[in-house]
């Protein structure tokens, strides 16, 4: 037997969650799909057929520009930022994109412990959506993943013919099921879906060993440094830290980076290390496929595929990873 | 404010500078004293360790602190005006209010050092952060044996922390090699780049450990000379610099390979940096 929640009560339970909880959930408006604050859900206004959203939701937890803190210019006083403790739900994450976030966690939550990040990830509960129709270019299958990993989630929901099958994945979860909407019935669980698999043997001795190969400044030649592949990315978590400064307070603020951009790494006197377009795209693959996996064990990257969807001069990971197969010197 | 900083890694300790010392036409040696006498009594630091400066408004920045901590002067910074932050400390007078976060990164193990000659080699801005390993040494002297400095610079003008050089050269206390890429009318000194003098020098790698920092150029031509005079990579030591934001290994900035240089560096053994994958 399976728990098992049917449309309408999902609606009803949805409508709950909206009361009590900032409810996070994909909205589709022109066309693309994006995680929102949904007050108020009425039929149809979440978007349950979603591929996936544009823009993993990462930015619940690591927003796209914060002020860390404030300093008063008339006294020179720290004045920490307004907290908000209400709690999150995001509704529908991917499997992918919850595995982003544990990507981040491992940085961000090693000491000393980021605390700004740290407060909204305690604050929120996952409650995720398996994939049954993947989009072409995921590869989570590749990288440890898989469309209805539960791994990472609070609670995982699969859609069937006969409704949402619910699993509680933690504590968290459990608590809160709607167990007076839940029925137990004989749900199969739907197929689950081909997803092409990217040969990953070896790609981190060949990188290792292949540092200095031309094939870095060839494969860069066309990026046009635009950054959308962080962007978009589901684990990027390079930061800026800048101030701005008012009349009577000067913020400094967080925001998102990207290694890709120019200047990144280069220091006060001019010196850069990764000058070129060759070197710093190098450093986002290696950083992904041979660093990262060198201090924490798993590659970082979770194969949601948005950076091959929206590199505008078709720079794909995939074909990264197989022609790095080749190098093999 | 103690409970804000303890608690949130990026907020600074409010400071305040108690010094400014022109050093060369466009370096400043900073002394800046921790506001709370709490927080200014538990910021230990050892020599080769670094801190964020911040001058509100503008930014903060990564700063080998130049001082010893036993030496109880305050905290030092030799900060070059090359871009807008420094341009910022620069017009800093004493009163100015700042913020320091750190301390940060590893250090010179001193103490595994003792018995041995050092050897320390610096070019221009770079001998900011090996100050506080010659004033170590020089108030322990008895524990090490040999102590050479070769110090060089563009320019007469630009040699750092020249008022101390009577200090540090005292008889007997150490070997203090001066020398610039460029002479003036009044310079008597020698005028030859660093790696030459080394190389001249001929120091011996017996029981030796060479401490350098300076511009990559001047590094890599220093450590092909001590090379060959027999110095293995592991007694050769360094400290990089990278662009830093958070200094805690989050930022994902300062990565050379895998090493991040704000939490597994800044310093690091010639041994180590060859098996980096990347160049600094």
């Amino acid at each position: 037997m399976t728990s098992v929640i049917v449309d309408n009560n999902l609606h009803i339970w949805l409508k709950e969650l909206a009361e009590k909880y900032i409810l996070i959930a994909p909205v589709t408006s022109d066309g693309v799909t994006l995680f929102k604050h949904v007050k108020a859900p009425e039929v149809g206004s979440i978007d349950l057929q979603f591929l996936n959203t544009a823009v993993s939701p990462k930015g619940y937890f690591f927003p796209l520009s914060e002020t860390i803190f404030s300093i008063g210019v008339e006294r020179g006083d720290v004045i920490a930022p307004m907290n908000a403790d209400a709690e999150v739900v995001i509704f529908g994450i991917r499997p992918c994109d919850a595995a982003g976030i544990a990507l981040i966690d491992r940085v961000f939550l090693a000491e000393p412990v980021d605390i700004s990040y740290k407060g909204k990830r305690d604050r929120t509960i996952l409650i995720g959506l398996a994939c049954n129709t993947p989009s072409p270019e995921c590869f989570c299958t590749s990288v440890g993943g898989g469309p209805a990993n539960p791994m990472y989630l609070d609670i995982m929901l699969t859609h069937t013919p006969s409704g949402y099958i619910v699993q509680a994945i933690t504590g968290k979860g459990k608590e809160l099921t709607p167990v007076t909407m839940v029925e137990e019935k004989d749900v199969p669980s739907p197929p689950t879906p081909r997803i092409a698999a990217i040969p990953m043997e070896g790609v981190r001795e060949i990188m290792r060993r292949n540092f200095d190969s031309p094939y870095w400044d060839r494969v860069a030649d066309r990026c046009i440094h635009c950054n959308i592949c962080s962007y978009v990315c589901p684990c990027c978590y390079c930061f800026d830290i800048r101030d701005y400064a008012g009349k009577d307070k000067i913020d400094r603020v967080r925001s998102w980076e990207s290694c890709q951009s120019a200047g990144f790494t280069r220091i006060a006197g001019g010196h850069d290390p990764r000058p070129t377009k060759g070197a710093r795209l190098r450093q986002r693959w290696y950083h992904k496929l041979l660093y990262y996996p060198t201090l924490f064990g798993d590659i970082k990257c979770t194969g949601c595929g948005r950076c091959v969807r929206s590199c505008p001069v078709n720079i794909d990971i995939r074909e990264i990873i197989m022609d790095v197969q080749k190098l093999n010197v | 404010m103690c409970s804000l900083s303890a608690a949130n890694p990026f907020i600074p300790y409010p400071a305040t500078v108690t010094g400014v010392l022109d050093l060369t036409p466009d370096i400043k040696l900073f002394t800046v004293e921790l506001t709370d006498p709490e927080q200014r009594e538990n910021f230990d630091y050892r020599p080769g360790q670094f801190a964020f400066v911040s001058a509100y408004g503008v930014g903060e920045g990564p700063y080998g602190i130049a001082s010893l901590a036993e030496r109880k002067t305050g905290l030092e910074f030799a900060v070059r005006r090359v871009g807008t932050v420094t341009r910022a400390l620069h017009e800093l007078e004493p009163g100015a209010t700042l913020g320091i976060r750190g301390p940060y990164g590893n250090w010179f193990p001193m103490e595994d050092y003792r018995g041995k000659n050092i050897l320390i080699i610096g070019g221009g801005i770079g001998m900011a952060p090996l100050r506080p390993v010659i004033h170590y040494v020089l108030d322990h002297r008895s524990d090490y044996s040999g102590l050479t400095i070769v110090n060089g610079a563009r320019s007469p003008r630009e040699l750092v922390f020249s008022d101390e050089y009577d200090l540090w050269a005292e008889p007997a206390q150490c070997k203090l090699e001066l020398c610039v890429d460029r002479g003036d009318d009044e310079w008597q000194g020698r005028v030859a780049l660093v790696p030459q003098v080394v190389s001249e020098l001929r120091p011996s790698p017996d029981n030796t450990v060479a401490i350098i920092c300076g511009p990559p150029i001047m590094i890599r031509f220093v450590l092909a000379g001590l090379k060959e005079l027999g110095f293995s990579p592991a007694q050769i030591v360094t400290t990089l610099e990278q662009k830093m934001k958070c200094g805690i290994g989050k930022c994902a900035r300062c990565n050379v390979g895998d090493k991040y240089v704000c939490k597994d560096g800044p310093v690091f053994t010639f041994e180590q940096i060859l098996n980096f994958i990347e160049q600094f």
